[in-house]
């Protein structure tokens, strides 16, 4: 009896360690592993599984309170970054802005971007505001600021892994989520491989539902 | 270490921490003198156990029933931060001196309807959620009454701590706690060689209850051996390399031969907060008044 359960609760250990990042794998050097294969965005929504159910009034780069909720109605396009990070985070935010530049004029006023960062001491909503004049980003966009609490929550919800580091950085997942109009993450697309055409093709499916 | 080493390691391990009734670890076999206590805490090289006065200089602060100041201390992340080894100072916390069980856990599901099975919110817990319970008010096995509750999201352990006034134990306070030796380890024994002799051994059928395990020189329970515990940030934790993380070559770990240690932190690498584990439970900690 004993083995039997044993070897179940392996099987179902295994199972869940495998469910969606197999972390355990070896990692290629091209890994596309966070692209979700059940994209189904023509099923039915489930507001159980809406990341906007996390409550909490967080600042954008206008200095205005906002619930997540708020970013309801419209396919939102997501990442965390700090604006000091001299590496990954330009690269996600052109990532981003290649997605926005792709989108078919129809949908362009159906989509926004988020990015919500880390760094809760140094990106206040001055120091997004000047981000996102530096890096040109227009009404599309919403840069948040958070508490260090919300902060931590939402990368859970979205499965973003980040750690701040001695030199006052932080090392993070590099993802890009997609959120469908009620707030349920539909894909991840992980690692710094552009890859605006899967955005592009999911964005439609999902504007169009 | 190889990732492949790891999966290797989670095949060959049984993944539910599996308990044993090892004999030299009984809790008749703890109760040493205190004099003989010291002698042990000074033999105690990870994590700098600091309880070496008799008078006890923290007795003063108030006291938490069920609860265990952990004496402030200097702690080896196992983790580098930018790719160099920097010990970190732990301040003194408090902790609960065993893990959360059934019983406790019904309390609070009985006091918050929005955390029972039925209705909890599917982004902060998934369907295995509390799987093992025979209905939402339930436990069913009796036997497990006193056990660990697992089967709990983070987010569902993080609400129960905010309920009791509580927080979850961060990263670091949970592994400087864990890190201290058995009441009754022989100096020069090695943790890291005592819980894998722990994974040896098969899991049991039915989670054996809380304090069943061993009581480690801080005075907490069950820190390694009964099951695996949510900690605050669990999702700090990065061994992946490549291009998925900002700040390259931030991947390291400063004991490179601590496999029980690899064992937890790719397992935390694993899982999300919304994740029900059969072997996943936690315990609450909280600030110094």
């Amino acid at each position: 009896m004993k083995t039997i359960i044993a070897t179940c609760s392996l099987i179902f250990l295994i199972g869940v360690s495998c469910r969606r990042k197999p972390s355990m794998d070896p990692v290629s050097c091209c890994p596309k592993v966070g692209i979700s294969s059940d994209i189904s965005p023509a099923g039915p929504l489930d507001a159980r599984t809406s990341i906007y159910q996390l409550p909490g009034l967080w600042t954008d780069q206008h200095d205005r309170s906002l619930e997540l909720s708020r970013l309801k109605g419209k396919v939102q396009v997501m990442a965390m970054i700090f604006t000091h990070c001299g590496y990954a985070c330009p690269r996600i935010v052109q990532d981003m802005k290649a997605i926005q530049d792709s989108l078919p004029d129809a949908e362009k006023n159906n989509v926004g971007f988020v990015l919500v960062s880390f760094d809760t001491q140094r990106d206040d909503p001055a120091q997004l505001q000047r981000f996102a004049e530096q890096q040109a980003l227009d009404g599309h966009w919403i840069l948040l600021h958070g508490s260090s609490r919300q902060v931590r929550e939402l990368s859970m919800l979205l499965d973003i892994k980040y750690r701040q580091t001695g030199d006052n950085g932080f090392t993070h997942s590099n993802s890009i989520l997609i959120l469908d109009n009620q707030g349920t993450v539909r894909t991840s697309l992980d690692g710094l491989e552009p890859q605006t055409g899967t955005a592009i093709d999911l964005i439609h499916r999902l504007t169009a539902g | 270490m190889k990732p492949a080493l790891i999966s290797l390691m989670f095949l060959l391990l049984p993944p539910t921490t599996p308990w044993t009734q090892n004999r030299s670890l009984s809790p008749s076999a703890q109760n040493g003198s205190p004099n003989r206590l010291n002698a042990q805490n000074r033999s105690l090289n990870r994590p700098t156990a600091q309880n070496r006065s008799p008078h006890r200089p923290w007795a003063s602060k108030q006291d938490h029933p069920g609860m265990i100041l952990i004496p402030g201390g200097v702690f080896q992340p196992f983790l580098l931060a930018s790719g160099r080894k920097q010990k970190e100072h732990i301040p003194s916390f408090f902790l609960d001196e065993h893990a959360v069980t059934n019983a406790d856990f019904l309390e609070f599901v009985r006091a918050n309807p929005r955390w029972r099975r039925s209705k909890v919110a599917r982004v902060f817990a998934d369907s295995h959620y509390l799987a093992q319970w025979s209905g939402d008010l339930d436990i069913g096995n009796g036997q497990i009454r006193n056990s660990p509750v697992t089967d709990i999201s983070w987010f569902a352990a993080d609400a129960y701590c905010r309920w009791k006034g509580k927080r979850l134990p961060t990263l670091a306070e949970w592994e400087y706690a864990a890190g201290a030796l058995p009441l009754n380890a022989k100096r020069g024994q090695n943790l890291s060689r005592i819980i894998l002799s722990w994974y040896d051994h098969p899991a049991p059928a039915i989670l054996p209850p809380v304090e069943s395990t061993y009581k480690n020189k801080f005075g907490v329970w069950d820190m390694h051996g009964l099951i695996w515990e949510w900690v605050d940030d669990f999702n700090s934790v990065m061994l992946k390399g490549g291009n998925f993380y900002c700040a390259a070559g931030s991947a390291g770990t400063a004991d490179k031969e601590d496999y029980a240690a690899y064992m937890r932190y790719a397992f935390r690498e694993s899982i999300q907060a919304n994740y029900a584990v059969r072997s996943l439970g936690f315990r609450c900690a909280r600030d110094i008044d």
